[in-house]
């Protein structure tokens, strides 16, 4: 992110704390914090219980597998692999939020988070491209 | 012309003398650097975010401590200035911070000002070449668009007429609203060049959201026209753009629904807070508000009537006009029509008003569909 930070700057404020969650037989938890123009942290915790996150995107492996395959074979995600997309009625992913209003930070920031994603074309990712023939 | 001068200062022998001799000499008044305000020097406290106002909120210039009424100026006079003696009084319609206030606004401000985009230049208008959209589906999306364009244009409409009214010391909500006002244009602009470059131009204006709009446009206060505005029609469309997000045609419309959904939901966010602050503040409004919301529900349910609005969503859901699509839209449209009328609730609920479910003919009525649904 911080080698795009040009891109993000531009975008604007991008002030939300988020979880992603990966389910599965064993679950990976972490949450990520965003603050003026940048990433601030990112850490692994066991559960959400008492973490100040403004919304939770969790999911099966097999979706966020597939959506970072379809993201490093287009260059980002593609109009059946958006965030909103494989959110929007909670089959793929879903969002989780205890406040309406966090939950809005998705949407407020939606832009930014998508392109935040978007940046895993440049990155190597192990398994991402097993999946890549399949979106292609 | 409705203000006059009480005076004709080319006539104003005294005025004109005073000034030619201070040009003459050089002797400056210089009265107003001894102006009765507070000495000053805010500076940002996050460099990387630059001069905030919440930085600046300190002292009488700030906004914490402004009163409820705010009796001493009704003027232009910048909030923490020195008033003079003789300046007019504007007679702004709205001096009561509980009509206009919500928690947080200096934020939503700054959020707003740093996200500001370019309808012209960040959607990659050209790579929509490459998409050839069928005709029921081009013609469906150019409805949908047209609709948008109407929606927007009295969203823009309403935040700029109330701007003016309020008193000059609400200074964040003013400036807020002003970029409100930008934000909605920009959409209007956006949504009426798509439809203009579908290869089918705008199609049937909307009736039934016509009378829709005319109420939001006719509130007879800010506090109603926020609440219906901000938090009862703002909130359905974000539900509304996320879904033309996830139904749209092609990535470049993806974006375009992005992009317009972050201001949308800024705008709801300041309609949260504002009703959270009357609520937290003045809990004796809460009837007033319920009678509001009565009457946006009526429109709300009345907006059935649109078959010009929710048809192209059914069309573009399900991907065409055959049989097998036109069941799969269906089914999918009224999923988001659900989602819409949930989302809602669960927004008043969580300001304050959980309540409103159990009183409302429209979560009756949601309630009903749903059963129908089921049973299907």
């Amino acid at each position: 992110m911080r080698q795009e930070a040009e891109r993000f700057r531009r975008l604007g404020y991008f002030d939300t704390t988020f979880g992603v969650e990966v389910m599965g037989e064993r679950p990976r938890r972490f949450v990520l914090t965003f603050e003026v123009f940048e990433c601030t942290a990112v850490r692994e915790v066991d559960t959400f219980e008492g973490q100040p996150v403004d919304f939770i995107l969790s999911g099966p492996l097999a979706p966020w597998r597939e959506m970072l395959a379809n993201i490093q074979a287009h260059g980002r995600a593609d109009v059946a692999h958006s965030i909103n997309t494989l959110t929007h009625f909670g089959e793929s992913l879903r969002v989780i939020y205890d406040d309406p209003d966090g939950h809005d930070k998705l949407y407020r920031f939606a832009e930014s988070v998508q392109e935040f994603f978007d940046l895993s074309a440049g990155v190597a990712i192990d398994g991402a491209r097993a999946g890549a023939a399949a979106t292609t | 012309m409705s203000y006059l001068s009480t005076t004709d200062f080319f006539d104003d022998k005294d005025f004109v003398d005073r000034y030619a001799y201070t040009m003459r000499t050089g002797e400056l008044d210089l009265s107003w650097m001894n102006a009765a305000t507070e000495p000053v020097a805010c500076e940002p406290q996050n460099q990387r975010r630059g001069l905030t106002f919440r930085d600046c909120d300190v002292g009488a210039y700030g906004f914490t401590e402004m009163p409820e009424l705010i009796r001493s100026n009704r003027s232009f006079a910048p909030r923490g200035a020195e008033i003079p003696p003789g300046v007019p009084d504007l007679q702004a319609e709205v001096s009561r911070k509980s009509e206009v206030w919500a928690y947080n606004i200096e934020g939503y401000y700054e959020e707003a000002m740093s996200r500001q985009w370019n309808a012209t230049t960040d959607i990659p208008w050209a790579d929509l070449s490459k998409y050839e959209l069928s005709e029921a589906v081009g013609k469906a999306y150019a409805q949908l668009l047209t609709f948008l364009t109407e929606v927007e244009m009295i969203a823009t409409d309403v935040p700029a007429k109330w701007m003016g009214r309020l008193n000059a010391d609400f200074f964040e909500v003013k400036n807020f609203i002003a970029t409100q006002a930008m934000d909605e244009a920009r959409h209007a602009e956006v949504f009426r060049k798509r439809a203009l470059a579908t290869g089918w131009g705008l199609m049937k204006a909307s009736w039934a959201n016509e009378h829709n709009l005319k109420f939001l446009r006719d509130a007879d206060s800010f506090a109603e026209a926020s609440l219906t505005l901000h938090l009862q029609a703002e909130g359905m469309v974000l539900t509304l753009f996320r879904f033309s997000e996830f139904i749209s045609p092609t990535d470049v419309d993806k974006k375009m629904f992005r992009l317009v959904m972050q201001d949308e939901a800024r705008h709801v966010g300041y309609g949260m807070q504002h009703l959270k602050w009357v609520l937290d503040h003045f809990p004796e409004k809460r009837e007033i508000i319920h009678r509001h919301l009565d009457e946006a529900e009526n429109f709300v349910f009345g907006g059935g009537y649109a078959t010009e609005v929710f048809e192209p969503f059914i069309i573009l859901a399900g991907g065409g006009l055959k049989k097998e699509q036109i069941e799969k839209g269906v089914k999918i449209t009224a999923q988001f029509n659900l989602k819409q009328t949930d989302e809602y609730f669960e927004r008043l609920d969580k300001c304050g008003l959980p309540e409103r479910r159990e009183r409302s003919k429209l979560a009756l009525a949601v309630e009903m569909a749903k059963a129908a649904i089921a049973a299907a």
